[in-house]
Formats: C-alpha cells, sequence, structure tokens
C-alpha cells in the first residue's frame, strides 16, 4: 500500500496583479498586495496523487499535505482537506523564515522524515509528490534537493503515470522529446510539469476542512539541520522591477497589415531583441589590476556603490593616499567631510575594504556541459561563451565538466567555444542521463577541482542535475539566471562575487542574488539568453580525464522507453510559425501551420519550420520534437509567429531571442499580446488564409 | 475524511452570500448563537459577485450591527467602507451634450409636498463599495460562528409534494464543453436543510424555479433594469472638485430627451468613492424598444457629457461591472396565492430575489438587509415547525418598513413601463391612485426601432470584462443556452439583428458560421439581461461551474 506526501506551497495570486500593488517609489512589486493562493502546480500535483491513487486502485492509501510557511498557509491545507488528502501538516516557525531553496528543502525533508516515523510508521512504500516548480520563485530546486537530503531518488517533469501491477511507471519531459521511466526503489520524489484535471472541493469536505484540526509542527519539532537566513546559502541583495518591454505590441487590424509588418520587418531587422542585462555589463577589472586602489566602481549595490565614489571623492580631497595611516583624527575629518553620511562602523569597514585585492573565491569558471546522441546541447557553448568571459574578468580558466560515454570527441569542439579545460568522466554507466549517477559524477569532480563558479543550462535536465549537485557539495544554486556578472560587495570584505540576476514572481520582478557560505558559486542560466561566442578552431585547451567509481546502485531509475520527436525539426531556420491550443484539432494545425510555413518560405524567401506551445503537443497536434519553450526547444529566430499562443511564461522564455513576434489569438486579453511586436484579435481559422493570400499579393 | 458526522446536512442553509443572506446568518448568530447556518456563494471570493451604486440607507444596517457587534462603528474595516458620508445629493437634469439643471428642489418640494419622488434624497446615507461591505459582513458572520462558503453554484432546488424544499442541489463539476465526464467530475451534492434562504440577487436561479414549482404568482411581471458601472481613478484635483461626499444622479440624455426621443427609463450616476476614485453607471429599463441599444453606449455618451466628463477626463477604469436591477415593485413580488407567503412552508425568498427594490429611492440595499433580519427572526420563532418559517417571515415583511416603502412606490415603475418616461413621470405622482393595468415582461417591448444616439465606435466590451476580471473554466459546458436556434436563424436576426449580439454587456453572443451563438461564455458577467431581453424569450442562463464570473473587489 502506497501513501502519498504531497507538497503544497501558499504563493501569491501574481495572475491577477492590481494597480496598486506596485511600489509607486521603486516599481517594485509588493508581495503582501496580493492575494494568496495554492500554487497552480501544486494543485495539479495534488490531484496527480489522487489519480495515481485511483490507478492503483488502493482505496485505502492516505494522502498527506504538507506545507512550510507563515501560519496563514494553513489556507492551502484547507484546500488539499476540501479535495482528498487526509492529513495535513503545517511546517510554521519564524524561525524558518527567509530561506533560500536549501533551507527550504532541508526543513521540508525533516519533516518528511517525521511523517514517515509518526504518521506512516515506518512504512517505506510512500510517494513524495509536488508540483514542478513554484510560480513565485520558478527555481524547481526545492524537490530534487530534498530528494538528495533524504537520499532518495527523483523523477522530474512528470506528466502521466501508469500503473503496471506493481509499480508506477511515470512519462515526463525531457528535452526534444518525453520518456517512460520507473524507480528501481521506492520511497521515490515525483515532480509533476502538468496534470490537466486539478481537483474540485466538495462542499462536505470543505466544512469537514474548516473544522479539522492541522498538526503544526516548528522548528524544534523536525530538527532540521539548515533553516531560515542562517542556513540559505544564497541571499537576495536586490530586487527591482523588470527593464520595460522592447517589444512594440502594435494591434493590427486584420492580414493585409499583418502581412505588411511581417514582410517589412523581415528585410528590415526589428533592431530591438532582448539581450537582457548582459548587454550591459561592463568588463570586470579586479581590484589589484585596477590604477587606483580607491577606484571601486564594480560595487554589488547602487548603495554601495554611491557611498565607496563619496568616500573615494572625499578621501581625493582630503589628499589621503595611505589607507593604513589614517588615524583617528583623519577618521573624524572624513566623516565630517561625508556630511555625517556614514557611522563609524560604516566608515571602518569600507577603508578595510580598501585594502582587499583577493578574490573571495578562488578556481576555475566550470561549465557542465550537457549533451545527446554526441552532439553538445548548444546552451551549453552559450554558457561557454559566458565563462569566457567571468573567467577573462576573474582572470582564470574556464572548465567544462562533460560526463558520459563516449563523450571526449566532444572536448574539441568545446575548446574552440572558449573552454581552457576539458574535465571528462566517461563511465558506460553515464550513457544515459540518470540524475543520480550525473550527480554522483559531476559533484565528485567539483569537490576535487573545487570551481569557484559552475554554471549549467536551465534546460529540464540542468534544472534537475544541478540542484542536486550543489546540494551535495553544500553551496548555494541560483536557478533560471538572465544576468551573471562579477562585482565587489567590498564593504562586507568580498571581492569578485558573482552576481546572478533572474526574474521572480512570474517575471514581475527582477532579483540580484549572491552565494554565501559556499565553496563555490552555482547558477544555471537560462538558454537564448547568454551569446555564444564565434568558435574559434586554433584555440588550445587541455582534457583531463577524471575518474568516478559507478555501481549498479547509481542508478536510480529504469528507463522504459524514450520517445525523441519524429522528423528532423530546423530550429535553426529564419521563420518559426508555431501553433498553439487555439488551433483546436490536428487537421487544423497541420493544414495552417503547414500553409503559413510554405507561404511565408516563398513569400521572404527564408527557411521556415514549425513549431508548437507545448499545449499543442500535449492535445496531440504534433509531435514533441516541435515544442518551443522552456520545456521544448529554446530558439531565437528572425521572425517568430505565434497562432493561437496564449503567451504563457514558460513559452515566452524559450522566444525571447527572437527579433520579430507576431502573434494572432481570438481572446483579447492573451499575455501574448503584450510580449509581442505586432498582433491581430481573431481565429486563426479565419485570420491564417487571409494572412497567405495577402503575403501571395506582396 | 467525513466520518461520523453528516456533512451535506444543516439546519439554515442561506444561498447567496449577498446583504440579504448575510444579514440573515449575522442576525440569527445573534439570536440563536448555536444554530447551524451555513451561507454558499458562487462567487470566487466574498464580494466578487456583488455591484451596486451603491448607497446605503443606515437604518437597517445599524440595527443589524448594533445587536451583532457592538463597537464596530470603531473597527478599521467601518472606517474604510463607511467614510463617504453623503452631504451632497444633486439630482440633474441633462439636455443634449453639453446642458445640464440641477432639479434637486424639486425633490424638496416633493418632499414637502408628501409626494412620492421625494424619498430620492440621500443626504446622510453613505456611498459604499458593495463588494467590501459584503466581504465585511462575511467575516462578522464567520467570527459569529455562521458558515460562508465560496465557489459553491446551487443549481436546483428539491421541493416535495406540500411545498416544502427537501434539498438544494448544486452543480456538477468536472464535464467537459460536450458534456463528457472529466477524470475530476464531481457530481452535484445535494445539501439537505430544514430552512432554506434565497438570497441569490436578481433573477435567481433557485428563486425563479421554485416560484415555478409551488407555483408563486405576482400579480404584475417583474420588470427589469440593466446597470452598468465603471470605477474610474480621477486625478486628486478632478476628485476635490466632486468632493467626497456627493452623489449625483441624472435624467434625460442620453437616454430620454423631449419630443423626438430617444425614451427610455433609467438614469445616470456619479458617486464619490474611496479617494480618488468615483463610480460612474448608467441604469436603463430592460423595456427599452430599440434593436441596436446597449447600456454601455448610454454610459458612452453619459461620460462624454460635459457635466460628467470635467470629472472624469483624462481617468482611468479600474474596475467595471454589471447587473440587473429588479423593478417591478410591490405587484411583482412572488406571494404565494393563498396565503400571501412570500415564500412557501420553510423557503423564504429575500431581497433582490423577491424584488424589494424601492423604485421611489432607487434603492434596495436597505430592504436587502431589512428582509435578511426578518428572516432571521422567522426561523429562530419556528425551529420546532420550519414549515411556518415562511408565513412567519412574511407577516413580518408586512408589518415593516419594507413593505411600508414598496407600498408607497407600488405603481411607479409599471406607470412608466405603460405610458413612457413622458406621461408616465407626472402620472407616477397619483402612484396607488391609479387602477391596476396590465404591462408586457420586459422582452415584449422590443422593436426595429434604432437609438438615435449611437456613439460612432462600438464600447470596448473586451476592456471592460478584463477589468471585471471575469473567469470561467475554458473546457465547461456553456451555461448559456439557446432553446431554439431556428428562432434565431428565422426570426430574430432577420428582423432585429439580433440583438444580443449587441446587448450583452460581456460580448458573450457571436455570430459563428452564420449562426448566432453564445460563444465565448468565459466572458460572461452574470447579469442575465440575455435571459430577460432576448425578443423571443429564447436564452437560458444557469450557473456555471461554482468560482466562476466576475472578481469584483471594489463595486
Amino acid at each position: 500500500m502506497s501513501d502519498y506526501i504531497v507538497l503544497v506551497k501558499q504563493v501569491p495570486d501574481v495572475s491577477q496583479i492590481t494597480d496598486n500593488a506596485f511600489d509607486p517609489e521603486s516599481g517594485t512589486l509588493i508581495r503582501t498586495r496580493l492575494a494568496s493562493v495554492i500554487n497552480e502546480l501544486d494543485a495539479q500535483a495534488l490531484a496527480f496523487a489522487n489519480y495515481m491513487k485511483t490507478k492503483s486502485g488502493d482505496a485505502d492509501a492516505g494522502i498527506i499535505a504538507l506545507t512550510m510557511g507563515p501560519p496563514m498557509a494553513e489556507e492551502v491545507l484547507r484546500y488539499t482537506l476540501s479535495r482528498c488528502a487526509h492529513k495535513v501538516v503545517l511546517l510554521t516557525d519564524r524561525a524558518l523564515g527567509g530561506a533560500d531553496t536549501v533551507a527550504t528543502a532541508n526543513p521540508l525533508a525533516f519533516a518528511v522524515r517525521k511523517i514517515v516515523r509518526e504518521i506512516l510508521k515506518n512504512d517505506k512504500d510512500y510517494f513524495v509528490i509536488s508540483g514542478m516548480q513554484s510560480v513565485d520563485g520558478d527555481t524547481a530546486q526545492v524537490p530534487p534537493q530534498m530528494a538528495e537530503e533524504l537520499g532518495l531518488p527523483c523523477i522530474a517533469y512528470v506528466t502521466d503515470a501508469e500503473f503496471k501491477g506493481d509499480r508506477f511507471e511515470f512519462t515526463r519531459i525531457i528535452s526534444g522529446g518525453s520518456q517512460v521511466v520507473a524507480s528501481k526503489t521506492m520511497p521515490v520524489v515525483v515532480t509533476v510539469a502538468k496534470y490537466e484535471y486539478p481537483l474540485f472541493a466538495t462542499f462536505a469536505a470543505t466544512r469537514w476542512a474548516n473544522q479539522t484540526e492541522l498538526i503544526t509542527w516548528s522548528s524544534e519539532d523536525i530538527k532540521a539541520t539548515h533553516i531560515g537566513v542562517k542556513g540559505s546559502k544564497t541571499s537576495v541583495i536586490r530586487v527591482f522591477p523588470p527593464g520595460k518591454s522592447t517589444r512594440k505590441c502594435r494591434q493590427l487590424d486584420g492580414p493585409a497589415a499583418l502581412a505588411k509588418a511581417i514582410m517589412e520587418s523581415f528585410k528590415s531587422g526589428n533592431g530591438e531583441s532582448d539581450t537582457g542585462a548582459d548587454a550591459q555589463a561592463r568588463g570586470y577589472v579586479l581590484p589589484a589590476k585596477r590604477a587606483d586602489l580607491l577606484d571601486r566602481i564594480f560595487e554589488a549595490t547602487a548603495k554601495e556603490q554611491d557611498d565607496y565614489e563619496l568616500l573615494s571623492a572625499k578621501l581625493r580631497e582630503l589628499g589621503i593616499t595611505d589607507i593604513d595611516k589614517i588615524d583617528e583624527a583623519a577618521r573624524q575629518k572624513i566623516l565630517s567631510a561625508a556630511g555625517d553620511r556614514f557611522h563609524k562602523k560604516t566608515l571602518d569597514d569600507m577603508l578595510s575594504g580598501y585594502k582587499l585585492t583577493e578574490p573571495a573565491f578562488k578556481g576555475e569558471v566550470w561549465v557542465v556541459a550537457e549533451h545527446s546522441a554526441g552532439v553538445v546541447h548548444p546552451a551549453t557553448f552559450e554558457l561557454t561563451g559566458k565563462a569566457r568571459d567571468l573567467a577573462d574578468s576573474l582572470e582564470t580558466k574556464v572548465g567544462v565538466c562533460l560526463a558520459g560515454y563516449k563523450v571526449e570527441q566532444m572536448a574539441k569542439e568545446l575548446i574552440a567555444a572558449g573552454a581552457d579545460n576539458v574535465y571528462v568522466i566517461e563511465d558506460k554507466l553515464l550513457e544515459v542521463f540518470d540524475p543520480k549517477a550525473y550527480r554522483k559524477a559531476v559533484a565528485d569532480a567539483v569537490a576535487k577541482f573545487w570551481p569557484q563558479i559552475v554554471l549549467y543550462a536551465a534546460t529540464p535536465q540542468g534544472r534537475m542535475l544541478a540542484p542536486m549537485v550543489s546540494y551535495s557539495v553544500e553551496c548555494g544554486l541560483t536557478a533560471d539566471c538572465t544576468g551573471l556578472d562579477i562585482k565587489d560587495s567590498s564593504r562586507k570584505g568580498d571581492i569578485g562575487l558573482l552576481l546572478q540576476t533572474r526574474p521572480a514572481l512570474g517575471g514581475n520582478v527582477m532579483a540580484t542574488i549572491r552565494t554565501k557560505n559556499s565553496r563555490s558559486q552555482m547558477a544555471t542560466a537560462r538558454p537564448g539568453v547568454m551569446k555564444r561566442i564565434e568558435p574559434d578552431e586554433s584555440r588550445k585547451g587541455k582534457v583531463v580525464r577524471h575518474k568516478v567509481e559507478l555501481t549498479d546502485d547509481d542508478i536510480s531509475l529504469e528507463i522504459v522507453k524514450t520517445e525523441l520527436g519524429s522528423g528532423e525539426v530546423n530550429f535553426n531556420a529564419d521563420v518559426i510559425v508555431s501553433g498553439g491550443k487555439g488551433m483546436q484539432s490536428r487537421d487544423n494545425y497541420e493544414r495552417l501551420v503547414g500553409d503559413l510555413c510554405a507561404g511565408l518560405g516563398k513569400a521572404l524567401d527564408a527557411q521556415v519550420e514549425a513549431g508548437a506551445s507545448r499545449a499543442a503537443v500535449e492535445q496531440g497536434f504534433t509531435e514533441r520534437v516541435h515544442q518551443v519553450g522552456q520545456t521544448g526547444t529554446s530558439i531565437g529566430p528572425k521572425l517568430y509567429v505565434a497562432l493561437g499562443i496564449s503567451g504563457a511564461i514558460q513559452h515566452m522564455i524559450g522566444v525571447a531571442n527572437t527579433e520579430t513576434i507576431v502573434a494572432v489569438n481570438s481572446d483579447p486579453n492573451a499575455p501574448i499580446f503584450k510580449q509581442c511586436d505586432y498582433y491581430v484579435v481573431g481565429t486563426v481559422e479565419d485570420t491564417v488564409p487571409k494572412l497567405i493570400q495577402k503575403l501571395q499579393s506582396g | 475524511m467525513p466520518s461520523n458526522k453528516d456533512f451535506n446536512k444543516v439546519s439554515v442553509l442561506v444561498v447567496g452570500a449577498g446583504p440579504a443572506g448575510l444579514a440573515t446568518a449575522i442576525q440569527l448568530k445573534t439570536l440563536k448563537p448555536d444554530i447551524d447556518v451555513c451561507v454558499i456563494e458562487k462567487a470566487l471570493d466574498l464580494g466578487n459577485h456583488n455591484l451596486s451604486g451603491a448607497v446605503l440607507e443606515p437604518e437597517p444596517f445599524h440595527t443589524l450591527m448594533n445587536a451583532a457587534a457592538p463597537g464596530w462603528r470603531d473597527s478599521e474595516p467601518a472606517k474604510d467602507i463607511l467614510a463617504n458620508v453623503i452631504d451632497k445629493d444633486d439630482i440633474m437634469f441633462l439636455l443634449g451634450r453639453k446642458l445640464a439643471f440641477n432639479i434637486f428642489f424639486a425633490m424638496k418640494l416633493g418632499k414637502a409636498l408628501g409626494l412620492g419622488f421625494g424619498q430620492m434624497i440621500h443626504k446622510g446615507d453613505y456611498s459604499v463599495s458593495i463588494s467590501k461591505l459584503t466581504k465585511w459582513m462575511a467575516g462578522i458572520a464567520k467570527c459569529m460562528g455562521a458558515e460562508v462558503l465560496t465557489g459553491f453554484a446551487a443549481q436546483e432546488i428539491m421541493v416535495d409534494h406540500s411545498g416544502r424544499a427537501t434539498a438544494v442541489k448544486l452543480v456538477d463539476q468536472g464535464l467537459d464543453k460536450e458534456g463528457n465526464k472529466q477524470p475530476n467530475y464531481v457530481e452535484g451534492e445535494l445539501i439537505q436543510a430544514d430552512f432554506v434562504v434565497l438570497a441569490e440577487g436578481c433573477d435567481g436561479l433557485l428563486t425563479e424555479q421554485f416560484i415555478e414549482k409551488v407555483q408563486l404568482k405576482r400579480q404584475r411581471p417583474q420588470l427589469y433594469s440593466v446597470g452598468v458601472k465603471e470605477l474610474i481613478a480621477v486625478s486628486p484635483e478632478q476628485y476635490a472638485k466632486f468632493t467626497s461626499g456627493r452623489v449625483v444622479h441624472a435624467m434625460g440624455y442620453p437616454i430620454w430627451t423631449p419630443v423626438f426621443g430617444p425614451g427610455m427609463f433609467g438614469g445616470g450616476i456619479v458617486y464619490a468613492g474611496a479617494k480618488d476614485h468615483l463610480s460612474v453607471g448608467m441604469i436603463v429599463g430592460a423595456d427599452w424598444k430599440y434593436c441596436d441599444f446597449n447600456v454601455q453606449d448610454a454610459l458612452t455618451n453619459f461620460k462624454n457629457h460635459k457635466f460628467v466628463n470635467q470629472f472624469i477626463e483624462g481617468g482611468t477604469v479600474v474596475e467595471a461591472g454589471v447587473k440587473m436591477i429588479p423593478e417591478g415593485g410591490y405587484y411583482a413580488i412572488p406571494r404565494d396565492p393563498e396565503t400571501g407567503a412570500i415564500g412557501k412552508a420553510n423557503v423564504m425568498i429575500l431581497g433582490d430575489s423577491a424584488g424589494f427594490v424601492n423604485m421611489l429611492k432607487i434603492k434596495g440595499l436597505h430592504n436587502a438587509i431589512d428582509s435578511g433580519m426578518q428572516a432571521a427572526k422567522a426561523i429562530a420563532e419556528s425551529l420546532e415547525q420550519p414549515e411556518t418559517a415562511a408565513q412567519k417571515y412574511t407577516d413580518s415583511i408586512d408589518a415593516s418598513n419594507v413593505a411600508k416603502e414598496m407600498k408607497s412606490a407600488r405603481s411607479f415603475r409599471h406607470v412608466i413601463a405603460k405610458f413612457g418616461p413622458l406621461q408616465g413621470m407626472p402620472l407616477s405622482v397619483f402612484g396607488g391612485l391609479l387602477p391596476q393595468f396590465k404591462v408586457e415582461p420586459d422582452y415584449q417591448a422590443m422593436t426595429v426601432a434604432n437609438y438615435r444616439l449611437k456613439p460612432n465606435q462600438n464600447f470596448d466590451k473586451d476592456t471592460f470584462t478584463a477589468v471585471a476580471a471575469t473567469e470561467h473554466r475554458e473546457e465547461e459546458p456553456s451555461h448559456l443556452t439557446i432553446r431554439d436556434r431556428t428562432i434565431c436563424r428565422t426570426k430574430c436576426t432577420p428582423i432585429f439583428n439580433s440583438p444580443c449580439i449587441t446587448f450583452c454587456p460581456a460580448g458573450v453572443y457571436e455570430t459563428i458560421h452564420d449562426e448566432v451563438k453564445p460563444a465565448n461564455p468565459s466572458n460572461c458577467l452574470h447579469c442575465k439581461t440575455c435571459q430577460r431581453k432576448c425578443p423571443f424569450d429564447n436564452i437560458r442562463w444557469t450557473v456555471p461551474e461554482g468560482g466562476g464570473g466576475p472578481r469584483y473587489k471594489r463595486m
């Protein structure tokens, strides 16, 4: 009899952001002004647990919901009780607040242990089910890190489950396709990427839920090892509003105007493609290489920067050059010259900051390579480009960690793309990606060579592997970065930090994060955001072979079946035409997308490829290999035409690098209209044939 | 899960968490703290389906609160929600797009002479957000131990042979567009109750069903108005110029102008809201005769009138919504033909569901609250004999201020419906002196005439529904049905050019492949205008899954 422990989280409702939710001064979103709801994917995970229970035919299986949060988080537990949960546990304590993913995964894992001990009576036949990620954090790190803490296998990005008499087989999303896997052992952690049928509350269960006592545990009760701010390995140093979208968002009144806009923008280029924070990065120089010690132009926050600029100016005015010779009298002079802007302690900290020239972290800048069928994933090359940049600033080398079987041949290409050293871990057991085995291999190499920075691609694989590696080597990790910069926090005694900038709260705010209490700084970076460098075949690099002891026990999952999309898909085409759920049927998809591909190919004399949203693939309109987006392929064509696609953030991330985005949708409130250049409100059946006609007539 | 107690049984079931239903719960808990009372509401959150001007006449509310929550006046919500006390009461007559005359003196004169329309004076009342008021009242009801459950939509009322309600059935959830069961299908639960309080609001689904099932009768048909309202964020200067204690009621343009028309009943409102917000609305009698008319078009004209425009120009519409108002008055209250009960046996009909709107005051909120209190008293007095509750409730209503007011205004709206605004208004002074006469239901008023003042541009319904934040699960079956499609094709479209496409304020109806359909049911704002205004009475509204519909927060 399997039981189900379902993790749920209370999140701000980012689907309904009201006009008063933004701070008028700073422009940032005020979280407390948003309504609180259950994280949508967790609601799906709860329904998925119920679905598994039904499939297994075990009516007595228990469903236990667990959440960690402030006391008001009990609302999400009542949500679960009013649907299918039998027991609920609220983990709440001030000491648990302010946690990053490590300090969230750790206490949750300890709570799961307590649930197993006290509620499941040590029965090890259970599943931990959760949504793939939360809408506020968007990191997808907590479940794999929890699995790591519990020493359990983790199956991520699951979309379906089939009961095979004695075990469950799970269908999960992988890059370019899907895979059916089963865990070799129980218990197992499962994260749900999509389950279409969240449960409805019943009247009776809702009344019962409102009267039922919750089990409430404090930090003392679970005795976790990493909690709260202190147990966290990253900290947010700045929150700011996202830059104004550079998309034009222009509504056109029909197919004729749309055809004209497509022709013109394709010829001239939009010239406004979003390159993210990356483009603004100034070349960082280590303090030791700067002309003047008073030169502190790379401080982490605007406040630190302003303070140092003021102090340096005052020191120059007062003619002070030797920091060591500043006595009490000189200090007083400085303080009054600065108009008492600083406390004495601040001044002391800043003065000792001048003396720092050594970076806080040491070692190479690493990239963990992703590959399949002997081909390096394009996102890896984007990372080696970025790593080259960072390593040059820090005056260190770029290393690439390449784990797999018969993979050494890829080293050459990686060196051409910017690597100095390629650390190759070859093993037959690494022939296909198994999270546990790969985690062991990569973590072993990291713990031997201790790079100061490790970058992973934010692909399904990278988002799975990175949290497990980082947790096992006790380092902080930031997910889905769109900006990576080297900065100093001299006042706090840190030089050459990696500042990791990422969107949060569904893209409504940006956060800059630093790693702390860690030997290495780790981040996953969004594919398509960093720029790869021109391959240079003449570059010289070294291959370092690293041996890791692996046994069959390190393989956690049995792969039943892998389905990579059939046929060749050329996502490097200049034009991609994608269809979404709004296509209604496979017939419509094939006809309309096909015709428009042909029409555009002729009119623009360009290569055109068909794409699809995740929803369209789920509906069976086309094969998985055509899926565009965060869980599919990230693309950057000159022209992207989205037909009947709503514009979910996961999809839009995958097309961020496109020059011109054109959308057709019958819903005038479709989010895609705020993230595209040109759009027409109308049904695809009606608009597309007319558009093709207009393209033909020029 | 539920084991030792049957959670599908309650003592008192209130359908609808509006002012009437919540007043019942609060008053009942005041009288009988141990009673088991459960209020169900179809909206996702409290206040989400409550829309009104709103002017609140304080009396019944104060009485309710004084008994239930002494010290309520000093609470934070009271200070926020009741901040706008009306000290300036304007009644304007608009003529053309620029002229405006203040005719408040006529109301004062009317009051002095004891004429009916003298009741339309609001000084000392509150200008409130009814969404907020409802949410606040629900909080108080919950504090007192009542259960208030949102997201549960009632679909049917079960009645035995004696006319006693045995249960209320909730809507089935988890069906797909074609009505097939999805994996998360839940059959609508049956809730058994000793007492059923129908406080659904205007044109209530269960109320109308119940009237049909137990053969309650209205002496004259219920008449409706359609009110659209926008909450507009204006500049501090505009708000200061309008002042925070002011309400404006306007007559005339753009729905009634002398000689050449148009000739419709109703008017515009501008009410002061919270800081730098004004409520601007247009209410039009649903017996309009123009087949291309949409109340939102009248709202556009009203907003562009020089008098209104000065206060809102450059402002942003932050919320918007629509509802119907039952205006039939005293003779349209559904009653048992034998006993006169407003309801039957253990079922009571309250507030807008009963039609307790005083058309001389154009207010019903105070009567809704009052009726809720009377229902609570009736229940408290008939715990041993639930089947006597409806009669006790009715006796109490008939002896109360609710009935007194309703009687004083008994013929006002019907006279205008019969004789038109020009002759009807003056005639209404004679109120109840006129003999009873026959009035047609609203839908029969449609003609092929056009609205002469139609604005050049179509109203932006998309933005309107977006700020109303309406949402339904896209995959659920349509909750709107066209009874006979051939009527649309052979009669309505050729004669009237499908008025539903125009008058539906949410743009639900569209012609697709030459067929008129409720193509976008997920945009529906639950106003039910289509059900009452389709010229062939060919549309039916039922409840969608719980949680669907608009999400008003400050309406």
